[in-house]
Parts: structure tokens; sequence; C-alpha cells
């Protein structure tokens, strides 16, 4: 059997989340907060089929399925993360989060 | 049709795999350039389709390579070079919130790592492969007894044609601007809030036969243009 411990793989996609929400959350260029956010996807989807080792059946097809949406939901996401950060950019010009804060006041 | 790995041979990928996709996540908290910050998620990316191939779960390792380092970042990098400015080195990487920011993360990754320390996890002897056949089985089966994924499946499709079109009329530059022009040519040397009709009527809102009006110029290249005039 495969020698690598499930619970290695479930902390290794728990420090990467961390990472994407440090990214998200610390950053300030535009472009890292979406970074950040796909890289959370990223460590959800290495959850997923980490878990999909530990269970029989289709409890470990639940594990390979979930990652095929996720992909395509992070796939739309972008593309709409990215189209509204070209139309900020083209009325603010300016790729600082803090030039986009006008909704607080 | 897989072999497993050996014992030695699957924890010195696995290390060797997890070590790279933690050292480029690093590199993404401290980039710079967004350039370098993209380069560097693409090498997480890169290492979690090897993480997920020796995790017996080839399909994923394929589409994660196909539709994550290939589409998504390569829309992203592509978004980055258009926009870029020149002053992308003015904005701060840092402020002072955001050390306040970093207290979040760190707690979630020790709470969730101690958490995990206390859970005995085990590979289960029934697990599945996930392989394109046991995928499609189990995605595309239709009827009383299916499990219902291929609903799922159809939904998402309706999910990617909407983001499609939204995200075409929220990056079109002012759809109804290009009909006023008598000789149809764009104004791209004028700001987009210097035209009086565009600032409170914003680019999302158009009607349909303005987007009949506007011909087939894209996205990216009214964006490039936009990008170059303003340069000057």
């Amino acid at each position: 059997m495969n020698a690598i411990d499930p619970n290695h793989v479930q902390i290794l996609a728990a420090l990467l989340f961390a990472l994407g929400l440090a990214v998200a959350a610390s950053r300030r260029n535009i472009f890292f907060l979406l970074m950040g956010v796909e890289l959370m996807l990223n460590a959800v989807n290495l959850s997923f089929v980490g878990f999909s080792r530990t269970f029989a059946g289709s409890g470990s097809l639940v594990g390979h399925l979930s990652p095929l949406f996720i992909i395509a939901i992070a796939a739309a996401e972008a593309c709409v993360g990215l189209a509204i950060v070209i139309c900020i950019v083209r009325n603010r010009d300016s790729l600082d989060s803090d030039a986009y804060a006008e909704m607080k006041e | 049709m897989f072999p497993d790995l050996n014992q030695s041979l699957g924890t010195i990928y696995f290390g060797l795999f997890a070590v790279i996709a933690l050292l480029c996540g690093a590199g993404l908290l401290v980039a710079r350039h967004p350039i370098k910050g993209a380069i560097c998620l693409i090498g997480v990316m890169l290492s979690l389709s090897g993480l997920y191939a020796i995790l017996h779960s080839p399909f994923i390792a394929v589409l994660q390579v196909l539709v994550y380092a290939g589409a998504i970042m390569m829309l992203l990098v592509f978004v980055i070079m258009v926009l870029n400015q020149g002053e992308d080195h003015a904005v701060p990487r840092f402020d002072r919130s955001s050390v306040l920011a970093l207290v979040l993360p760190v707690l979630v990754g020790a709470l969730v790592v101690a958490t995990l320390k206390r859970v005995p996890l085990v590979n289960d002897a029934g697990a599945t492969r996930g392989t394109i056949q046991r995928i499609s089985e189990a995605m595309f089966t239709v009827g009383p007894a299916s499990p219902g994924y291929y609903l799922l499946f159809e939904i998402g499709g309706l999910l990617l044609l909407a983001a499609l079109v939204s995200a075409v009329l929220l990056a079109k530059r002012s759809l109804d601007r290009r009909a006023e022009e008598p000789d149809g040519t764009p104004a791209n040397g004028a700001m987009p809030h210097a035209h009086p009709g565009h600032a409170d009527r914003g680019p999302a809102v158009v009607s349909l036969h303005d987007q009949a009006a506007a011909g087939s110029t894209t996205v990216t290249a009214a964006g490039a243009v936009d990008v170059s005039t303003r340069a000057h």
C-alpha cells in the first residue's frame, strides 16, 4: 500500500490554506488578493483528494469528484474577478486595493 | 496499469512536492511584482498536480495542469501584463494593518494542525482510484439509481456560461459610445470618466442592441490599446 500518511496531506493542505489566507488578507496589490483566493481553493482541493484515500467506495469517489466542480467554479471566479479588476483599474488607474475603499465612506 | 510507488519512494516524492509547494506559497506571500507571484502560484499548482498523481487521483492531476496551471493562470498572467502600468512597484507590499491580518492565518493554521495531530486518519483499503473511468461512471450515470452528479455538471456548465457573458459585459469599454462615433473609430484617447454619459451609467449597464453595434473588438484588445495610450 501507499506509504503516504493522510495526516501529512491534511497538514500540508492546512498550511497552504493558511498561506493563501495570509496572502489574501495582508497584501495590498489587487492581483495578489485574487491569487490568494486561488491558493486557498487549491488547498481545499488537496484536502478533498487526501480524504478520498481514507474512505471506501462511494465516499472515496466524492473526494475525487468535488475537486472537479471546485476547479470549474474557480475558473468562473477568476474570469469574473479579472473582468472586475480590468473595470476598476480603468476607472481608478491604480492596483492598490486601498484606492477602492470609497464604498466604506 | 498504475503501479504503486514503493514505500520510501512515495514518501520522498511527497516530501519533495510538499516542500516545493510550501516554498512557492511563501514566495507568493513576499513577491514584489504580480508576475513573480503568478509564477510562484504556477509552481504551487504544478507540485499539487504531482501530489494528486501520487495520491491515486490521476484525472484530477491532469485537470490541475490543464485548467489551473494552463487556463486560469494564463488568463491571470495575461491580464497582469495588459494592465502593467509600470507603477506596480509603487504599491507597497504590506502596510501596518497587514501585521494584524497575519494573525488570523497563523491562528487558523495552528488550530487545524493541532487538531489533525489528535485525529487518527488511516488509509482505507477499499478506497477507489480516481481514474477517468470511475469518475465518468459516477458523473454521467442518468436514471433513478444515479447519484445525481450529472445535474451538478449541467449547473456547472450554466455557471461557466454566465461567467463568460458577465466577464465580457464587465470588461468591455462602454459599448454605446462606439455607436455614437460617426466613423466608428473607438475613442481610445479619452479617459472613461471624461465622457459625460459614462460616469453615471457605468460599464456594467449595457443593452443588447449596443452589444450588436459594438462590432467584434475583443476585451483584451480594447484594454491593451487603452493602457498603451495612457502610458504616453
